[in-house]
């Protein structure tokens, strides 16, 4: 073994301590702070209020209003940009809607639900003890709609169970079948497969079915619910055409791994009487 | 005379093929104790070519602009014949390559070849490591979904912990102050053109070397299997009584491509998706990002060290430090011996340094 | 012994390379033939005195809702009536002359830009002739 120059060895060990020791120095030199992005005065501030005033927020972000951008400007108005003019009719803010008020308040967006409820038995009852969205809906903690809603708990809180007991008999199987169409779809929205139009008719489907319970009406309910059956055939349908197609490339694939095995065979076949290796 | 004699005799007389084929080919010869191991080049050469070709035909049909690539992907999913198929290849190739690159790399290690004369080697081996992780990351972009959109940030945010030149270096990565349209342009232009054509010159000269200072031998089996090298002149390290590269080991080339292809075209057609998230079949919303953005499964040891230091700068500096001890491999280590089980020192940092990056790499992917 | 091995594995070989030639061959031709027009949708025909001057006609057009709109100066506009946010059926508003979505009341023009509302992009237009009297939309 040749011996090192024993200077060219210190060196090298000098300059990688001074690296060592640069870096360091520049790390707690330049340390960065990091710039939180003021996104919504309204969470900014409520956020840190107490009790009923800070409640909101948090149940807020648990809804699905949250999960799609829609925060509390859009419902309740005001600039969300300007803490000192957050909450001035000026900037459009219309503070706490009264009872009476709340089905128009939420029926900005939601219109084709307003119009239901309107000619329901529960819109004709608004203000005279009749329900109002945020009964069964909530406020602040608003959740995809789903059959849950209509349980006994809420409706027995005016009158019995029955009527609804039957609706939501009637509406639970087109229900669970929506879900599985919804899973489905998200299975092969997974794999690349282009579900945006299954995705668009599959929304529309359930927004009309949902929408529907806003009536209140039995006998409307049914028939709808056939109609309704007949739309997610469809769906079911195009969701069975996926399905074989890939059943058939997975078959093909079969083929393929056995083609490259055959091939890994021959070529080691052939390799051996080449002896040697 | 034969027809085929006639035409070899035809080109032979021209430019002296037999000649080649009897230098190159069949008088070409490697140690007789040749391992499979050493396959791992032909396979990534192999891999290297496929990735290439599905690009083109991608290049066909993809768009690259902000609004439209994402949709250009999807209709290559979707509506071209077989678009699927090339696109899955392309994708599930581009994470073999730097599967089949890592072991490579450990056998090259684990067997000493990285040890002089062959230093030129490692090097340009390790650049190409390098190169093939920057395509990887450039190409990622190309989809503009939701995960290509936010992993790219996440990537380029890291550049910006570097002190004084850091925000530049970000914006200058990405073309502007977010990733955007300019991001996408750059990212093509690399991963398309730039990229590649250095890889295929870096490789041309890898195997230039390899060939140049003669296929190393293993140090499996010999009863010295400690380097030879003398150091004060070049010499060709041949191997009399060796191994024919063709048809013998050539042949063994082609099991392992065969055998490589058969656990490719496996996860291609029965779980391409292994490698893709929900995200990625979201187009890009720059307003909001998805929550548990993670990197790759290559990039996943690197993320979980920068997290690991509550100071960017130390982490990316350590994570220099590893690379550059890597590159200089040959430099640091001197000795001699080749083979593993004789170089304890060298197998505890390897081992261990291989057992670090994969728990990172875990910690990382469940962090 | 070894050379009746080697032809016959080659052969073997041979016929494996051929076949492998044509099933990678094929889906890239496949891939590079231009693409077939999308299988043209069944054309709808519609007479125009069904479409009246402010009002609006819904049918049915390549698997979903689509609508005919006439205009104030007698242009027709045909549409997807399919809501570009999260995809209900867009209902037309007379007074407004307008559409509006049901669901998140999203507020499009007669010809089907965005004026208001989530909705993304505007409706989709398509397209249609219009001859002897006769609406062909496709």
């Amino acid at each position: 073994m040749r011996q090192r120059n024993p200077a060219i060895k210190s060196t090298s060990r000098l300059m990688i301590t001074c690296i060592l020791v640069a870096i360091l120095v520049i790390a707690y030199l330049g340390q960065s702070t990091t710039a939180g992005a003021a996104d919504n005065v309204c969470i900014d501030c409520h956020g840190k209020l107490p009790g009923k005033y800070g409640e909101p927020v948090k149940l807020w972000q648990g809804s699905i209003h949250a999960a799609n951008g829609v925060a509390c400007n859009a419902c309740h108005g005001g600039d969300p940009k300007d803490a000192a003019n957050a909450m001035s009719p000026d900037r459009g803010f219309l503070g706490v809607p009264k009872e009476k008020d709340i089905p128009a308040f939420c029926g900005r967006c939601h219109v084709g639900v307003l119009k239901d409820y309107l000619a329901s038995l529960h819109g004709k009852a608004l203000g005279k003890g009749g329900p109002t969205c945020v009964t069964c809906h909530g406020n602040h903690k608003v959740v995809k709609a789903s059959l849950e809603l209509i349980n006994e708990k809420s409706c027995s809180l005016c009158h019995s169970f029955k009527q609804e007991e039957i609706i939501k008999g009637v509406m639970a199987k087109t229900e669970s079948r929506i879900l599985a169409i919804d899973a489905g779809i998200a299975a092969f929205k997974q794999k690349g497969i282009d579900t945006d139009r299954l995705e668009k008719g599959l929304f529309a489907v359930r927004n009309s079915f949902h929408s529907l319970f806003h009536t209140v009406d039995v006998a409307r309910v049914e028939m709808e619910s056939a109609r309704i059956g007949a739309e997610l055939q469809k769906l079911d349908d195009l969701l069975k055409g996926f399905d074989a197609v890939q059943r058939q490339r997975r078959l093909i694939g079969a083929f393929a791994v056995a083609g490259a095995l055959l091939f890994a065979l021959l070529f080691w076949l052939l390799r051996k009487t080449y002896g040697r290796l | 005379m034969g027809l085929f004699k006639r035409l070899t005799d035809w080109i032979d007389f021209r430019i002296g093929v037999r000649r080649i084929v009897a230098k190159e080919l069949t008088g070409y010869l490697l140690p007789a104790n040749i391992n499979a191991w050493y396959s791992m080049g032909s396979i990534l050469l192999f891999i290297f070519a496929m990735q290439v070709m599905t690009g083109c035909l991608l290049l066909i049909y993809y768009v690259p602009d902000a609004d439209k690539a994402f949709k250009s992907v999807t209709v290559i999913m979707n509506d071209v014949p077989f678009g699927w198929l090339i696109r899955m290849c392309h994708a599930v190739g581009s994470n073999m390559m730097v599967l089949v690159l890592l072991f490579h790399m450990l056998s090259v290690l684990f067997m000493g070849s990285y040890k002089r004369p062959r230093e030129l080697n490692w090097l340009s081996g390790f650049i190409l490591f390098n190169l093939v992780m920057a395509t990887s990351l450039t190409g990622y972009l190309l989809p503009w979904s939701q995960l290509s959109f936010w992993a790219t940030t996440v990537a380029t945010n890291s550049v910006s912990s570097i002190p004084v030149i850091g925000q530049y270096l970000v914006e200058f990565l990405r073309g502007g102050k977010l990733v955007g349209p300019p991001t996408l342009g750059r990212f093509y232009a690399l991963h398309v053109a730039v990229i590649p054509i250095a890889i295929a010159s870096l490789v041309g000269a890898h195997l230039f070397l390899l060939k140049r200072t003669g296929v190393s031998t293993p140090p499996f089996g010999l009863k010295e299997s400690a380097n030879q090298w003398q150091g004060d002149d070049y010499r060709y390290e041949d191997h009399p009584g060796g191994i024919p590269f063709f048809p013998n080991y050539a042949l063994q080339d082609a099991v392992s491509v065969a055998l490589y292809l058969t656990f490719f075209l496996t996860v291609v057609f029965f779980d391409p998706y292994l490698f893709f998230t929900r995200e990625s079949f979201i187009a890009a919303d720059p307003f909001q990002t998805p929550a548990h953005i993670k990197p790759e499964w290559y990039f996943l040891a690197n993320y979980q060290t920068l997290k690991i230091f509550s100071n960017e700068f130390i982490g990316l500096s350590v994570q220099g430090m590893a690379m550059t001890c890597l590159a200089l491999l040959p430099f640091i280590d001197r000795g001699r011996e080749r083979h593993p089980l004789k170089r304890p020192l060298f197998m505890t940092a390897a081992i261990g340094g291989i057992l670090l990056w994969v728990g990172l790499s875990i910690w990382g992917h469940y962090s | 012994m070894n050379e009746g091995r080697r032809k016959f594995l080659g052969i073997c070989l041979g016929g494996a390379a051929a076949s492998a030639a044509v099933a990678v061959g094929y889906p890239v031709y496949r891939y590079l033939a231009p693409l077939q027009k999308e299988k043209s949708a069944v054309k709808v025909v519609i007479p125009e005195q069904e479409v009246p001057v402010g009002g609006a006609k819904f049918f049915e057009y390549a698997g979903s809702t689509a609508v005919l709109v006439r205009e104030h100066d007698g242009d027709l506009v045909a549409l997807s009536a399919v809501c570009t946010h999260l995809g209900c059926i867009v209902q037309w508003e007379k007074e407004k002359q307008g559409f509006i979505c049901p669901c998140h009341a999203g507020l499009y023009t007669a010809e089907g830009a965005v004026i208001s509302g989530p909705p993304p992009k505007p409706l989709a237009k398509l397209p249609f002739v219009v001859a002897n009297g006769i609406i062909t939309v496709g």
